[in-house]
């Protein structure tokens, strides 16, 4: 039986087919870049796959965009889809953080896989995505390769501003001043950082930690979470597929 | 740590008021007579707990003491970690991440606060306080006494009903005290203490008066360290000697003419808070030839209510109830302020807009509007008084570059 | 029916203007729930609630800054902007410092015949109840002097009577949304016109729409929510957890049930009987000490087997938010999952809001 998911983000949108118990086909498509709606986004993903849509028994949407998905049966919170996908992929997993563009949230799983709480961001944008790709585009950097930078830094600046405005205003400075690629990097990584950490906080954090999200690819925001909360993560190779893979498990136990 | 961002202090007697502080702090932690430690806040009348020996550790002040020292984002970060929102009063989250932070929050300057035994909040200052304090109490779970008194909006008020109700206040507030110490009220004691307090605080008014002077003698950088033992130790000899002192030196930088800045150019108010954790902005305006002359908040231009009754506690329920502060009617503020800047000289007002501190926060636009109603220039910064987080250095230079050109510019 | 209770907020000032064009009465604006609003009644005059609208604050904006309480606000900006131009006074309570603040700037900026400001004391005492006798009396004697007329003993028992009949109408109503006779939105509709409607008429209202729900076949109920709220004046919240699936069955609320729990108890001094129900039974935690308040709102909440618990408080209530943290706790150790809003009340604020509220219903479905 063939089941589909698709995560409508606030940039990206990914597209997950499941057949059986095997991921067919995944795709993420950053919006921005091309101008494709979810229904064209899905289309290429099943004519690389081979797939017809009429062969697509069951359809789930989730993500921000969730609601404007016509050909979805059915949606799914974040929340669920995020904790569905990272429980199926480590069935270890007791917290999940999915870090997004726009929004960072914490879930906690029972042993069974069951949301027992959660915790999302305020709508503040210092310690998401977009935050992280602003300040990449400030320091002429690629998004791909700040994580990197960051790692090698000899010592980190202080960013003290809770504002990401403010805090650009003070990376600008710094760089201003003469100060290392790579220290204010690891800066901004750690205020990254410390604010997920904090989203933590309102939970009682027990592992294991899965990290779910396009931020989630960024290895220095994944080794300060590490050492913030003692502990290793896991990440899947394809983190921001995470939610639409919980969306077409859940679509696959509507058919079953 | 962070860098000191403290201000520079001109006058000598200032320089005393930080060994001061650190006595208070240190004796609390040491005693061992056994006295009981009340944590209060600002506001309460400490000359009642004096007269039972009562240690009060004014917990607000060691709010600005951790800012100052540069630890608010750290305490902040901490309470805010146990829930507290960041809408809440800056000093109660460095409180409460002081309390329930554990090892996420930074060291505690002075080697921590003594241990309450109970505490005391006054309801007529602001919600926060109250809820501040209902909140110590569950975490503490120790008795609290909250001070009643009727807010009057009118800035003062003769009506019976008030008075009763605040008597009745203050003597179940004794009732309250005398079962925590378990001993009587030493009403000659309260006396001697209220007319001590009186008699600073009359000194405290006539060095406010004697900053009209130009050069101006001293700046808010000043003004803001020197009330503290009119805050924490009132009612005490050595709070008396230190106004008395002060004043001689205020008098004699004016008699001198030893001003802030060699050559005055312009002189400012600044209205609402200080930044605790960079005084320095005080002295900011200095190298431009300008002064900071006078603050509005804890300002007072009138002497001390004469006592109106020979029982203390009859005495602060009617002085209490006619004269209390942050209760004035809303126009009577304005004008306040008004008459400082004509008083005081003022060419230009900084406003402080303290978004934590909702009490002076709310009335900052009416002020901006009077000020601008008035041809007075002024220009607003939004920053905490204690969440360091909230601050951007170069904005805020940005703006007050901006700000001393314009006004500068219009006086021309 | 629920679409007609929601035209009538919408129609609050036409319905004003009408009464006052009919009765030549005076109306009075009033804030919080600490006015006794018999008192207004008595004297012939229609208390009405101040109440804000889902839009710019564009004229408040210059009176106030923006950290703080968008409800009072944004019931400033509706006045600012003419849309209250009929008040003849205005009675403010020492409820918040906000409210306090909004009492001067209200004076200063706007042309209000009446003002006056009800001192509420703040702790709970024997005194504290005998000081805000006196206040009311005071507020009484404030009317009289105002309008020229006795407030008469009869017509005080009267007004006590109706408002009492309103609380009771209105708790049968909040019976009924537990048993899902009417939804939470309903229920919320029915407080909020309580509030600017005539009581006497309302009270007709209310007695034909509450017969009508009892005949009705009763849906199955979605996930059973306890909603503990700073002020939500308009049901837009509530809509929106019903939408996602939930059955708002119990509230803890200032436009909801801190209004209509507890009538005024028959005394031969009616003042303190009037003191007492708006000082210690309103259930704020402005005034009382949260522990009794906390008792409270787990009584409703095992009274109505809530599922799950959500927590709005509008941004910069100090009151509300120092008490989350512990309410929070209490309601999870007894075992109820709990979902928190710190809300602006924006249009664009709803959609995120839908996100988490849908996340918790399905984690409460599991």
């Amino acid at each position: 039986m063939i089941c589909a998911g698709i995560d409508i983000g606030a940039v990206n949108t990914a597209v997950v087919v499941l057949e059986g118990d095997r991921i067919t086909g995944s795709r993420v498509l950053d919006s921005f870049e091309e101008s494709l709606d979810p229904r064209q986004v899905t289309d290429l993903l099943l004519e690389k796959s081979g797939i017809r849509w009429e062969d697509v028994r069951a359809f789930v949407a989730t993500g921000r965009g969730r609601n404007g998905c016509t050909f979805a049966q059915k949606t799914g919170s974040d929340v669920a889809c995020q904790a569905r996908g990272a429980y199926w992929l480590f069935p270890s997993a007791r917290t999940i953080m999915n870090l997004g563009a726009e929004a960072s949230r914490v879930v906690s799983l029972d042993q069974h896989g069951r949301v027992i709480s959660f915790a999302t961001n305020d709508k503040c944008a210092a310690g998401s995505g977009l935050f992280l790709d602003s300040m990449a585009h400030l320091m002429n950097l690629d998004v791909s390769e700040i994580g990197e930078f960051a790692l090698k830094a000899g010592s980190a600046i202080e960013v003290s501003s809770r504002c990401a405005v403010f805090a650009e205003s003070e990376v600008i400075s710094h760089i201003h001043k003469g100060e290392s690629r790579e220290n204010i990097l690891a800066g901004l990584h750690t205020a990254v950082a410390d604010r997920i950490f904090e989203l933590s906080c309102k939970l009682t954090f027990m592992p294991d930690l899965v990290l779910t999200g396009g931020v989630a690819k960024n290895i220095a925001v994944v080794k300060l979470i590490e050492k913030k909360l003692g502990t290793p993560a896991l990440v899947p190779s394809n983190p921001g597929i995470v939610g639409a893979l919980g969306a077409a498990l859940i679509a696959r136990s509507i058919r079953e | 740590m962070a860098e000191s961002t403290s201000a520079k202090k001109h006058l000598e007697t200032t320089l005393l008021v930080p060994a001061l502080r650190r006595k208070y702090y240190a004796e609390s932690l040491s005693q061992t007579t056994g006295q009981k430690i009340c944590w209060c806040s600002n506001g309460i009348p400490s000359e009642i707990l004096d007269a039972f020996g009562i240690n009060a550790v004014f917990v607000e002040n060691y709010a600005t003491v951790c800012a100052s020292k540069r630890l608010s984002s750290g305490f902040c970060r901490a309470g805010e970690r146990a829930g507290f929102s960041q809408d809440v009063c800056g000093y109660a989250r460095i409180l409460m991440g002081y309390l329930l932070g554990g090892t996420e929050a930074p060291e505690a300057p002075y080697g921590g606060l003594a241990k309450a035994d109970f505490l005391v909040v006054n309801s007529y200052s602001c919600d926060s306080r109250m809820g501040w304090f209902a909140t110590m109490q569950r975490t503490l779970n120790i008795p609290l006494y909250v001070l009643d008194a009727p807010y009057q909006p009118g800035g003062g008020c003769m009506d019976e009903a008030n008075i009763v109700y605040t008597e009745s206040q203050l003597l179940d507030f004794v009732t309250f005290l005398e079962g925590q110490t378990r001993s009587k009220l030493d009403r000659e004691k309260l006396r001697a203490g209220i007319d001590l307090s009186r008699r600073s605080a009359d000194i405290q008014t006539e060095i406010y008066e004697m900053r009209k002077a130009v050069p101006s003698p001293m700046s808010a950088g000043d003004a803001y360290t020197v009330v503290w033992p009119g805050m924490y130790m009132a009612g005490t000899k050595e709070c008396d000697d230190f106004y008395a002192r002060l004043r001689a030196e205020v008098n004699h930088r004016i008699v001198n003419k030893i001003g802030v800045v060699p050559e005055e150019k312009f002189r400012l108010l600044w209205s609402g808070l200080p930044f605790w954790y960079n005084m320095a902005l005080l002295n900011y305006f200095e190298d431009f030839g300008g002064v900071v002359a006078i603050e509005n908040a804890y300002f007072r231009s009138e002497k001390s209510f004469p006592p109106q009754h020979h029982d203390p506690i009859k005495d602060m329920a009617i002085t209490s109830t006619i004269k209390r502060p942050y209760a004035g009617d809303l126009e009577q503020r304005l004008q306040l302020t008004l008459d400082i800047v004509k008083d005081y000289r003022i060419d230009g007002v900084i406003l402080a807009y303290n978004p934590s501190c909702r009490l002076m926060y709310l009335l900052q636009p009416e002020l901006k509007n009077a000020l601008d109603c008035h041809g007075i220039p002024n220009v607003n910064i939004e920053c905490d008084m204690a969440d360091e987080r909230t601050y951007s250095e170069g904005q805020i230079k940005t703006r007050l570059d901006a700000f001393i050109e314009r006004m500068l510019v219009l006086r021309k | 029916m629920d679409i007609k209770l929601d035209l009538l907020r919408q129609n609050r000032h036409d319905m004003a203007r009408l009464w006052k064009k009919e009765t030549g009465g005076k109306v009075v604006g009033v804030f919080c729930c600490n006015v006794p609003e018999e008192l207004i009644y008595a004297a012939g005059m229609l208390p009405v609630r101040l109440m804000g609208e889902k839009e710019e604050a564009s004229e408040a904006d210059l009176h106030f800054p923006s950290n703080c309480c968008p409800y009072v606000k944004r019931s400033f900006d509706q006045g600012l902007k003419h849309r209250y131009d009929y008040l003849d006074g205005i009675i403010v309570p020492n409820t918040c410092d906000m409210v306090r603040a909004m009492y001067g700037t209200w004076k200063m900026n706007l042309d209000i015949p009446f003002a006056y400001f009800l001192e509420v004391p703040q702790r709970i005492s024997p005194r504290g109840i005998e000081f805000f006798r006196e206040r009311i009396l005071d507020f009484k004697g404030g009317l009289e002097e105002w309008s020229g007329c006795e407030i008469t003993a009869k017509a005080i028992e009267d007004a006590i009577e109706t408002y009492n009949l309103n609380r009771r109408l209105l708790q049968s109503a909040g019976r009924f949304r537990q048993d899902g006779l009417l939804s939470g939105v309903e229920c919320q509709n029915m407080v909020i016109s309580s509030m600017f409607m005539p009581k006497d008429e309302h009270n007709r209202l209310m007695g034909a729409f509450l017969e009508e729900a009892a005949r009705r076949d009763t849906p199955p109920l979605g996930v059973r929510l306890l909603i503990s709220a700073s002020m939500l004046d308009n049901s837009d919240f509530i809509r929106l957890l019903e939408e996602c699936g939930g059955s708002v069955v119990a509230d803890d609320m200032p436009a909801g049930s801190r209004y209509f729990f507890y009538s005024v108890n028959h005394s031969s001094d009616p003042f303190f009987a009037l003191a007492e129900r708006y000082l210690v039974q309103v259930p704020c935690p402005r005034k009382m000490l949260p522990r009794d308040r906390f008792e409270f709102i787990k009584q409703v909440m095992e009274e109505t087997g809530a599922e799950g618990a959500v927590i709005h408080n509008l941004k910069a209530c100090d009151c509300h938010l120092y008490e989350y943290p512990y309410l929070k706790k209490m309601l999870q150790d007894l075992g109820l999952p709990v979902l928190f809003f710190r809300g602006e009340e924006t249009e664009a604020e709803q959609e995120t809001q839908r996100d988490d509220i849908e996340a918790f219903i399905e984690m409460i479905r599991g």
